[in-house]
């Protein structure tokens, strides 16, 4: 199923209590501290089960997950 | 005769301590910072059952010296509200009130010794926020005051323990709020925060004092009063919802370990229940991979 911003977003403001009010697509999520480690591993979580597949070492980079656009991104590789 | 005192009710980290600040800006009501002096009265009449059934405590070995519980509840509450009484009177102020967190694990003897003769505002907050600022607490002092530490040796997880100790403090507080009737005004923490005149008001008109223009400024504006109490909320010269809902930035397991804990109390006082998510040991170990994987991730940053 495809990852949708809204839900992104809707799932990080709820689930992850992440402020995104004033942060844009390309913002840094994880190294910027915005995101920690704790959400981050139920974010990891959340998009395996919303892509359907199981990620690998090599999936688990900043260039795949470090800012909404970049996460999107990678949601709708996965589910291609 | 002067006006009832005024005792403040709250889980620690329930937002007491701003309250108390709000209450000791009114002209007529003097609450100084936390005094343990009700907890101190509690632990005068702590009982227990001894050998054979036998009851032992003050209360019932002063009642074979010939003084009954009347006597001895009545002589210990003038020792106990002298001190408010003469607080307030230095202050010049008409009224007293007392908040000492820590009573929330001595409520039924300071119901016991206060039932009557005060004004009872019982305060609450989320439980899973207060067991997250319970373990902050703990992180930054140290250690366990011994209330707390009774339910860390019980709970192997420290949330857990804090969880459990927000489940029997909330629930003693508001069996006591019920059972008091009109002495007794429950109000939250959540709408304290949203809205501080709107509640403030609410517990003025409980108490039977006029509402003061510029209170909640000044009460927010005072750092004075050196004392214990919750040294976060000093820092704090407004009040916002920041420290509201903060549970939910809790991991996912983590959160479901609490609800099981803290929703039927969460219910009780009105709360939404916190939603969980039945996670299986297959779940866990899959978060547990993702876990390590990320913090190599960290380190390659």
């Amino acid at each position: 199923m495809a990852l949708t911003r809204d839900a992104l977003i809707q799932y990080l403001e709820d689930k992850a209590r992440v402020d995104l009010s004033g942060v844009d697509d390309e913002a840094e999520l994880f190294s910027s501290g915005l995101v920690d480690s704790f959400a981050m591993v139920d974010l990891l979580v959340f998009l395996e089960k919303h892509t359907g597949t199981k990620m690998g070492p090599e999936d688990i980079t900043l260039e795949n997950l470090d800012s909404v656009s970049r996460i999107l991104a990678f949601a709708a590789e996965q589910t291609q | 005769m002067s006006a009832a005192g005024i005792v403040v009710l709250g889980t620690p980290r329930s937002g007491t301590t701003l309250l108390r600040r709000l209450l000791d800006a009114h002209p007529n009501i003097a609450c100084p910072p936390e005094t343990y002096v009700l907890s101190g009265a509690a632990r005068f009449l702590h009982e227990e059952t001894f050998a054979q059934g036998l009851q032992i405590g003050a209360l019932f070995g002063l009642g074979y010296a010939g003084f009954d519980e009347a006597e001895v509840l009545g002589r210990l509450r003038r020792f106990a509200f002298g001190f408010f009484e003469e607080h307030a009177a230095k202050a010049g102020k008409g009224r007293w009130a007392e908040k000492t967190a820590f009573d929330a694990f001595h409520v039924d003897a300071i119901r016991r010794l206060c039932s009557g003769h005060v004004k009872f505002v019982c305060l609450h907050r989320h439980g899973l926020d207060v067991a997250a600022s319970l373990a902050e607490l703990v992180d930054k002092t140290g250690g366990f005051v011994e209330e707390l530490h009774r339910y860390v040796t019980r709970y192997p997880q420290p949330l857990e323990a804090y969880a459990h100790a927000w489940v029997d403090t909330a629930g003693a507080i508001e069996e006591l709020a019920q059972s008091e009737g009109g002495e007794a005004l429950s109000i939250r923490y959540e709408d304290l925060a949203r809205d501080p005149e709107a509640v403030l008001r609410d517990v003025l008109t409980f108490v039977g004092e006029p509402w003061d223009e510029g209170i909640v400024e000044r009460g927010l504006g005072e750092a004075s009063a050196v004392g214990f109490g919750d040294w976060k909320t000093y820092a704090r010269a407004k009040v916002d919802t920041k420290s509201v809902a903060r549970w939910k930035s809790l991991p996912r397991a983590t959160q479901t370990m609490l609800a099981a804990v803290c929703n039927p109390t969460l219910e009780r006082l009105g709360y939404e229940p916190v939603a969980t998510e039945d996670e299986v040991d297959e779940d866990a170990r899959r978060r547990y991979e993702l876990g390590l994987l990320l913090g190599r991730l960290k380190k390659e940053e």
